[in-house]
């Protein structure tokens, strides 16, 4: 039987006073698409940036398709794209790509990754450095870095910030092919229709779970406040 | 993937960005800098060693120096100990690229692999400075103390390396065992204070503190036990246990922490002080209280709205900037005391430590020169706003002298008298609020500033200026307690405390000027900013050709009226060609008069076949 993607038992998150994350249970099967709703400072970036090892827990396990977070194969089975793209300011965006490539034990920079720049229209910068880039080319940089290497898992935290409307569209699509080859996707959003492409919702309040479903896009108004 | 395997990826990167690095150096700009930096090294070292002088000590002093000097010395090593810990508890000491956290530490590689090779360099840099320092130091002490002239450099390089390996190591192993703030503050406390107790010697019951052991090592020259080499045993051991546990550091500290270092760099090479502080702060998490030491004053209409605003964020002081501004004013205070047994230089400490303490005061002041923007939009001026800032500072930096004034008049080996420790203090106190406002003001230098692209020997003259004159402020406050010693040594005509008061009034008199540039500094930037300008060549040429066009626009208009009276104005034979007086020569680098552009004509009555400018129909069939 395949692990959970995620399965986190009394997972807790405190800055000093401030809970940003109460005890949570959850568990994602490994292969579920799942979005991540809630008003702002509700926890979603948190549960998020914990999974991927970014923030360290305050209580509670968390495992991640059946290994510790501290563990190697948790880090090569997880992919995280983040709000604010990090990149080299002295490295191309096809050297990105073939460094990220490398570390997950890859080739380098191959087909699947020019295939990603063509579709988020980026063929055109791929010697170009990052630095030069607008918010939304880094973006769009950032979602190919996240995808052009293996993971059973995609943590996407509000991916469509800064994005114009074709680039919003190849990352749908990328995600749903994602999901279709097995890997389980985890995106925090406050966009409602995306939850009409998912299997599974989790509202988040003050750092509980308030709902945990398939949801409508009108729940999710009602949810998220708007 | 495998250690081997990851040594292979992260080598290749970082050989692949050294190239393109190594590439974007300008090489002459680098060379310029090593050469700055090497003569300000030897200025310094000749200042130093004309200040201390080459007459050697006698016999007693080296005695003295063989019983106190390791437990002094050893001082150094437990406040390497406690910063490295504290340092390794916030994710140091480490400063990693944001993007090699999020990239190469959340990868299947060997974290340690990726750790490593950062820490081995940084490590060599501090090593290299530590080694310098350090021979430097010992050759300050060979020109006094007897012994191997070699010698004293070399154990001065030594104990250098000592600290640094002690510190680094402590860090590395607190970031890597992930020890909490509270307990590395704990630990490395206990090691400092009982250092400070043993060097103070108040306690005759205090074994030895295992630092002073490490302090014999600096004093190899004036004899020697194999015993005293366990200080480079144990900083090489923390060093090799710390990186053994590097890849133990948390990647949310590290994160955290290495935006902010960035930033802070940044900031020391612009001599922004504010910005320094406030990252400085971020870097430690020091957050203000949530809720106010007295809640009280959360509530109520204020007659003074500023002096409300500043005490309400004195109130929120978390306790970690109490404690440093506490011990930073008890550490003046024994510098004080230090003065007035004869050791004069250790006023300078004491000014610096009473400034470094007033920085915290300027707190609310600082937050108003951040926003320029909203300071803009209140209906006072800049100079009104920040001069009712000051009442705060005044009280809080005066309370700090204070507190120095107390330990330095503590009723123990040899106190300062209460009079003159309570007139120094408050004279410090203030004169170090002045030096802390001129830092925070002042700010980083303007990025387009006319005196800044001057010769460097202005441009380098004016950077000392506005670096020192702020702690020097701070240092001029410390000259009561001078006054007071002087009366006190010449037989107490006029007394010493009357002595110091009157240095006080005479400071008094700077801080009331002081509060003037306060007010009216915006004002006074503005009328130098204009001189500067005015003296500049080409806008000297600009004025001048304004100036002949001006006297040339006279001279035609005064022939016109000239004219005009003569009769001889207007077209008299009606062809047009009259015109009056002749049109003015332009000079040469004036603007090119703007020609009037010719209006389309009237349009005349009756049917014209249209209203169209253009012609009706196709070119071709206009043919």
């Amino acid at each position: 039987m395949t692990a959970p993607a995620i399965e986190a038992t009394g997972l807790t998150k405190a800055y000093d006073e401030l809970v940003a994350l109460k005890p949570l249970d959850l568990t994602v099967p490994a292969g579920q698409s799942l979005a991540l709703i809630g008003h702002n400072g509700s926890g979603k970036s948190t549960f998020l940036r914990i999974v991927a090892g970014l923030l360290e827990r305050t209580g509670g396990d968390l495992e991640v398709a059946g290994f510790d977070l501290t563990d190697v194969e948790a880090r090569a089975t997880t992919s995280y794209l983040p709000d604010d793209p990090v990149l080299y300011d002295d490295l191309s965006l096809r050297e990105h790509c073939e460094y990220i490539s490398r570390l997950h034990g890859g080739d380098g920079f191959d087909g699947y990754a020019l295939d990603m720049c063509e579709r988020l229209g980026l063929a055109d910068r791929i010697d170009d450095l990052p630095a030069r880039f607008s918010r939304g080319l880094r973006q769009k940089s950032a979602i190919v870095l996240a995808l052009a290497r293996p993971f059973s898992l995609l943590l996407v935290d509000e991916p469509f910030v800064g994005l114009d409307q074709p680039g919003k569209l190849v990352l749908l699509d990328l995600l749903d092919e994602v999901h279709r080859d097995g890997a389980a996707t985890v995106v925090a959003t406050h966009d409602p229709a995306y939850v009409d492409r998912v299997d599974r919702s989790i509202a988040l309040r003050d750092g509980e779970v308030v709902f945990d479903g398939r949801a409508s896009v009108d729940e999710v108004m009602a949810l998220v406040g708007g | 993937m495998t250690r081997a395997e990851s040594l292979a990826v992260v080598g290749d990167l970082r050989r692949a960005r050294r190239k393109q690095r190594v590439a974007a150096i300008h090489w002459v700009d680098a060379m310029y800098q090593v050469y700055i930096t090497g003569v300000v090294a030897v200025i310094a070292l000749l200042t130093l060693s004309s200040l201390i002088g080459d007459e050697k000590v006698g016999a007693a002093t080296v005695a003295d120096l063989r019983d106190r000097g390791p437990a002094a010395l050893g001082c150094l090593a437990a406040a390497a100990v406690f910063l490295g810990l504290r340092s390794g508890s916030r994710g140091g000491p480490l400063a990693l690229e944001r993007a090699d956290v999020r990239h190469v530490l959340l990868s299947p590689v060997d974290r340690g692999v990726a750790l490593r090779g950062p820490a081995y360099r940084q490590l060599r840099f501090l090593a290299f400075v530590a080694i310098a320092v350090g021979a430097g130091v010992g050759q300050l002490a060979l020109r006094r103390l007897p012994g191997n002239a070699a010698l004293w450099m070399v154990a001065g390089a030594l104990y250098g390396l000592v600290l640094v390996g002690l510190h680094y190591g402590s860090a590395l192993l607190a970031s890597g065992l992930k020890a909490p703030r509270w307990l590395a503050t704990l630990l490395g406390g206990v090691v400092l204070l009982w250092s400070v107790l043993d060097a103070l010697r108040s306690i005759d019951a205090l074994p030895a503190s295992p630092a002073t052991a490490l302090g014999h090592l600096p004093l190899w020259p004036l004899g020697f036990e194999p015993a005293w080499l366990v200080g480079p045993v144990l900083a090489a051991g923390a060093v090799v246990a710390g990186l053994a546990l590097v890849a133990g550091t948390s990647l949310e500290a590290a994160e955290h922490r290495t935006s902010l270092v960035g930033q802070l760099r940044f900031a020391v090479t612009l001599q922004d002080l504010r910005t320094v502080l406030v990252l400085r702060r971020q870097l430690a998490q020091e957050r203000p209280r949530a809720r106010p030491w007295v809640p009280a004053l959360r509530r109520g209409r204020a007659r003074f709205p500023v002096f409300q605003r500043g005490v309400r964020s004195v109130m929120r002081w978390p306790v970690g900037r109490v404690v440093r501004v506490v011990v930073l004013a008890a550490v003046a205070g024994f510098a004080l005391r230090g003065v007035w047994q004869g050791t004069t230089p250790l006023l300078a400490v004491a000014g610096l430590l009473l400034w470094v303490a007033a920085l915290d005061a300027a707190e609310p002041l600082g937050q108003e020169v951040d926003h320029p923007g909203r300071t803009d939009a209140f209906p006072i001026e800049r100079g009104v706003l920040f001069l009712q800032h000051l009442p705060l500072v005044a009280v809080v930096s005066t309370i700090t002298g204070l507190v120095a004034a107390g330990v330095a008049a503590a009723p123990f080996a040899t106190p300062v008298p209460v009079g003159v420790a309570v007139v120094t203090g408050i004279a410090a106190g203030l004169l170090a609020g002045c030096g802390a406002v001129v830092s925070v003001i002042q700010g980083a230098p303007d990025a387009v500033d006319v005196m800044a692209i001057s010769t460097p020997e202005i441009a380098g003259t004016r950077t000392v200026i506005r670096t020192a004159w702020p702690p020097a402020l701070a240092v001029l406050g410390t000259l009561p307690i001078l006054a007071g010693r002087a009366a006190e040594l010449g037989a107490g005509d006029p007394p010493p405390v009357e002595a110091a008061g009157r240095v006080l009034g005479a400071l008094l008199v700077v801080v009331v000027v002081f509060g003037g540039w306060v007010r009216f500094r915006d004002a006074v930037h503005e009328a130098m900013r204009q001189a500067v300008e005015g003296m500049s060549p080409s806008r000297a040429v600009e004025r001048m050709a304004e100036e002949r066009r001006a006297a040339e626009a006279r001279e035609a208009e005064a022939l016109a009226g000239s004219r005009r009276l003569a009769g001889l104005d207007g077209d008299e034979d009606g062809d047009g060609d009259d015109v009056g007086p002749p049109e003015p020569r332009r000079p040469k680098g004036a603007p090119r008069p703007t020609k009037a552009k010719p209006r389309p004509a009237e349009p005349r009555h009756g049917v014209q076949g249209g209203t169209s400018a253009k012609p009706i129909g196709r070119k071709r069939d206009q043919r």
